[in-house]
């Protein structure tokens, strides 16, 4: 009884592969909770979905919104990498994407684009990334690309 | 008291200093106290050692607390550590009672901001000759105490435990970092994750990216309609805020800030635990704990006062060990050395003046951090009502100048941002739920560490029982934290049933 | 990603073919801010004060901004490949090419892969470490127990500087007692703080440390459960007798010296070598970088220490000034990496 108890309570883990042991545990448990939900909530939510009960997007959903979005945010990072190649460590890369980007989200998001609001919204989108710019990186040393 | 000759008015004047500059710093979303610590580092060259200090402290105090902002008004960790400050603040900002949470978090952060400097005053040598107690066994155990949160958290116990695994694999990936003990080996890569991924996602951009990225998506996806006059936030809509709040808090008041202070005292754990671990606990000794999480100022007092905690805790392991308690204190560090100041085991002995003086700098950047918000923040509070097309472009510019400069200069930790942004987006639709996942990635790498080097030390897995008597009385803990949670859900389900009949 | 990388090094070919005609307007060829990375992540290490250090006097002598950013060997080397102009540099210490000799992920051959700059500086604390209530006394002891069949265990962080001395105790069992070297194993740590409580749980005999992180401890009395010994410190007898005289915190250069390998501890190297390891920091450059960049940061360097202000700096912090040009830089660390191959290699057989 004592060896067998001994024997399942000795663990040895050999350094060389022990970056695999924690992540195997992980997995198992995942898998093994995964096959318990998928077995206890897949009728009811096959059900839902063949239903249409169950929607991914929200009712009436903005795609144009949505997908410009998924446009401007990844287009803003690589405009500020390419730019901050060219003129490296100075951190023209974050204003001079930023003051476009700041720009077109603002009026992608304004529903009523007035002469008023787009005043507001050119003047913040010059004011905001150069006072963030000015103080951040000039005065803090914030590294910027 | 010759320590009262080095104290200038330039000394309170850079702790006043830093102390605002770090509640601006914890308050953008994005940027963080550890942050603030490290841009100022340079700056402490030219002050003299005194002064450098003051500075320093200033913002590590004044960074912790400025985190609460966001976290009330947007939703969004201002650092990570105030991750269970959302939980509450938001849903209380939402009804209108911004002003009341955000104060009630003030007089928390206070409270274990003060709490934690005089505990590190009067027992800093004692406890780390405690801390130094604590072996990969116990720290393993702590890790998975706050673990137990996540049980409590979710919605769906089930969905909850999974989206915390899931978590935890997250934080998995990349290097099993040698820094940490590990054999440097990748895993859960494939070979072109390689230049990126190295060193895995980096904590605060994926914490942003899931909080705040995401809210804009799904904000986009219905339209980023501005409120109707009528439906807006109104500020003095709710109850006002009146120190009445902390009536029977008291218990709360000292056992969050008991828990801060020591979880900063334990190398390795990371800051972030320490609020989480105090929320976890609150909810368990609450006596109306299916509450917690729709706005219940409890919450707010958990998360905050043991999130101020953490400042003095840190500190003990930095001064009486020479190792720093969490991140900020290890940026800390390089002010030391770069004054030629060493820090270990006799650092309080030899430089008395000097630990006076930073002692008098830590409270009294307590106090300006305390005035300076309590009173700014009627205005500071004024954010909500900003409207979305103006704030939303400058919350993704924030994030990314955080995200960027979080490692210093690191352009995937920007990507990192959108990706998890897009995650965190379709998570919520699938039913993973964002919280526990968070918690999972937290706490998952020093998790792995521990638990890994606990069994590669001992050769038993009964080790992790029988290590001590501190490991016995942890999983005490454990299991009664995971059993009251248990409780909570069963409570819950049978009030939607009764609701659900009547 | 692939194409975004594309067009990005179109563009950086652009500003390339720009940047000649701006540069012969002053005598410094680096246009724009400096931003130096380092192979470390942290800023309260010894790569981040050194290469603060001789970044500020670096800016003053070029009148140009430089900026430190610890971010870590691997997002450093992206970085530095990237910018081929001098904006980008990078400061590494030995590890560079360590990390490379024993396999470590991510570390190329840093001689193929980059051109090594000038170095400027030695951080001669690196060292061992023993509880005061070791059955042991000095390193001798150590070596001699584990040839006699004892396993003395050593809490080291695997892959780099602080396993080159466990490689070297290691080396000397094999010298002395044929067969006998497995005795002495490595116990896989991490930082500093896991490394001391390593020493503390009673799971290291001994522990690789640091003259700056742990003098502290081998001041504290012999009951306190914390306090231990130096046994052994890496560096040459003759870099640390460079050191400021007053050594560090009370204990004094001299007291240092004896535990310097040739002095009062014998590590062999072979036959009739001692071995030494010295950890030293250096500049890398990009590849492409060109000689005309390469040599003003010589001249410069060079310059910062002739008005000899910086040395003073460094020698505050515990580090010894040791300039070379980027071409002697080069042909040393060739050197220093090709003798360490042999021991390493010696071992794996």
């Amino acid at each position: 009884m004592s060896d067998w108890f001994s024997s399942l309570n000795t663990v040895v883990i050999d350094f060389d592969v022990s970056h695999q042991f924690f992540p195997r545990i992980i997995i198992t448990l995942l898998l093994i909770l995964g096959l318990v939900i998928v077995a206890t909530n897949f009728r009811p939510v096959m059900r839902a979905i063949r239903s249409g009960r169950y929607q991914f997007f929200v009712k009436n959903a903005d795609f144009f919104r949505l997908l410009v979005t998924f446009a401007l945010i990844p287009g803003y990072f690589w405009g500020m990498d390419a730019v901050g190649d060219v003129l490296p460590n100075m951190g023209l890369g974050f204003l001079l994407a930023s003051i476009p980007f700041v720009l077109l989200m603002s009026m992608l998001y304004c529903h009523d684009l007035t002469r008023r609001n787009m005043t507001i919204i050119v003047a913040n989108a010059v004011i905001a990334p150069t006072v963030v710019w000015v103080v951040l990186y000039h005065f803090f040393l914030v590294s910027m690309p | 008291m010759e320590f009262l000759e080095l104290l200038s008015p330039a000394f309170f004047l850079l702790a006043a200093a830093g102390s605002i500059i770090g509640i601006i710093f914890g308050a953008i979303p994005g940027m963080t106290a550890t942050m603030a610590v490290a841009v100022c580092l340079p700056l402490t060259y030219t002050l003299g050692l005194q002064e450098g200090l003051a500075l320093l402290l200033g913002l590590y105090v004044g960074g912790i607390s400025g985190g609460l902002v966001p976290a009330v008004l947007l939703n969004i960790p201002g650092t990570p550590s105030s991750i269970t400050t959302t939980f509450d603040g938001y849903p209380m900002a939402q009804r209108g009672e911004a002003e009341r949470a955000l104060k009630t978090c003030i007089v928390a952060s206070l409270f274990g901001g003060t709490f934690s400097a005089l505990i590190l005053f009067f027992f800093a040598p004692v406890l780390a000759d405690f801390a130094i107690k604590f072996s990969y066994v116990e720290k393993f155990l702590m890790i998975f105490f706050a673990m137990s949160v996540i049980a409590s958290l979710s919605k769906n116990i089930l969905m909850g435990v999974f989206s915390g695994l899931l978590g935890v694999l997250l934080s998995l990936i990349g290097t099993y970092d040698v820094s940490n003990g590990g054999n440097g080996e990748y895993r859960l890569m494939a070979s072109f994750m390689e230049p990126y991924l190295a060193y895995g996602f980096s904590l605060l951009p994926v914490l942003i990216g899931l909080f705040g990225i995401s809210t804009i998506i799904e904000e986009a996806e219905k339209g980023v309609k501005e409120p109707s006059l009528e439906n807006k936030v109104n500020l003095t809509k709710g109850t006002p805020f009146s120190y009445r709040i902390f009536k029977g808090q008291m218990s709360n008041l000292l056992r969050s800030s008991s828990i801060g202070t020591f979880i900063g005292m334990l190398p390795g754990i990371g800051g972030s635990a320490a609020s989480i671990l105090a929320y976890t606990q609150q909810k368990n000794f609450s006596k109306t704990p299916e509450k917690m999480g729709t706005g219940e100022p409890e919450g707010l007092v958990a998360s905050e006062s043991a999130n101020n905690g953490l400042t003095g805790g840190a500190l003990i392991p930095l001064l009486s060990l020479g190792i720093p308690g969490d991140s900020t204190t290890a940026v800390l560090i390089g002010a030391f050395t770069l004054q030629g100041l060493q820090v270990g085991p006799l650092f309080i002995g030899e430089n008395i003046n000097t630990w006076y003086s930073m002692i008098t700098a830590l409270m009294f950047a307590n106090i300006v951090m305390f005035v300076v918000m309590f009173y700014a923040i009627r205005h500071i509070a004024k954010v909500v009502l900003i409207p979305k097309f103006i704030l939303y472009p400058i919350i993704v510019m924030m994030c990314t100048v955080g995200a960027y400069a979080i490692n210093y200069g690191i352009m995937f930790d920007v990507w990192t941002l959108f990706i998890f942004g897009v995650a965190g987006w379709i998570f919520t639709k699938i039913g993973i739920e964002v919280a526990p996942l968070v918690i999972g990635f937290i706490l998952g790498s020093s998790a792995e560490v521990y638990f890994v080097k606990s069994l590669e030390s001992y050769g038993e897995y009964s080790v992790l029982f029988t290590k001590s008597p501190i490991a016995m009385v942890l999983w005490g803990l454990i299991a009664l934290s995971i059993g009251v949670s248990i409780m909570i859900h069963k409570k819950s389900k049978q009030h939607a049933k009764q609701g659900a009949s009547k | 990603m692939k194409k975004l990388f594309q067009s990005s090094t179109i563009l950086m070919a652009a500003a390339c073919a720009l940047a000649p005609a701006v540069a012969n307007a002053s005598d410094n060829p680096i246009r724009g801010n400096i931003r130096v990375v380092i192979g470390s992540k942290s800023t309260g290490g010894d790569t981040y004060q050194a290469s603060a250090i001789i970044a500020e006097a670096l800016a003053k002598k070029i009148d140009t901004n430089v900026k430190v950013d610890a971010v870590g060997f691997s997002a450093g080397y992206q970085a530095l490949a990237r910018v081929p102009t001098g904006n980008t540099l990078m400061i590494f210490h030995d590890q560079a090419y360590l990390g490379n000799l024993y396999g470590q992920k991510g570390y190329e051959d840093p001689f193929k892969e980059w051109i090594i700059g000038p170095s400027f500086a030695t951080n001669p604390g690196n060292g061992y470490l023993i509880p005061k209530n070791s059955p042991y006394k000095n390193m001798d002891e150590i070596l001699n127990a584990a040839g006699n069949g004892k396993t003395v265990r050593v809490a080291i962080q695997p892959g780099g500087v602080s396993e080159i001395g466990y490689t070297a105790m290691k080396n000397a069992v094999r010298l002395a007692y044929p067969g006998q070297e497995d005795n002495l194993v490595a116990l896989n740590t991490g930082s500093q703080s896991d490394k001391n409580q390593a020493l503390f749980d009673g799971l290291a005999d001994v522990i690789n440390g640091s003259v700056q992180a742990n003098e502290q401890y081998t001041r504290l009395p012999a009951d306190d459960q914390k306090a231990m010994d130096f046994v052994w410190l890496t560096a040459k007898a003759s870099t640390i007798a460079q050191a400021n005289p007053n050594g560090m915190g009370e204990t004094s250069r001299d007291q240092l010296m004896q535990y310097a390998s040739g002095l009062g501890v014998n590590i062999p190297m072979d036959a009739d070598s001692d071995f030494t390891f010295d950890k030293e920091f250096f500049f890398l450059y990009n590849k492409r970088m060109s000689p005309e960049v390469i040599k003003f940061l010589d001249n410069a360097l060079a310059e910062v220490f002739a008005d000899g202000k910086v040395q003073e700096t460094l020698k505050k912090s515990f580090f010894i000034p040791n300039f070379r040009t980027s071409a002697e830089a080069q042909k040393h660390f060739k050197a220093k990496r090709d003798s360490y191959a042999k021991i390493i290699d010696n071992l794996h057989k």
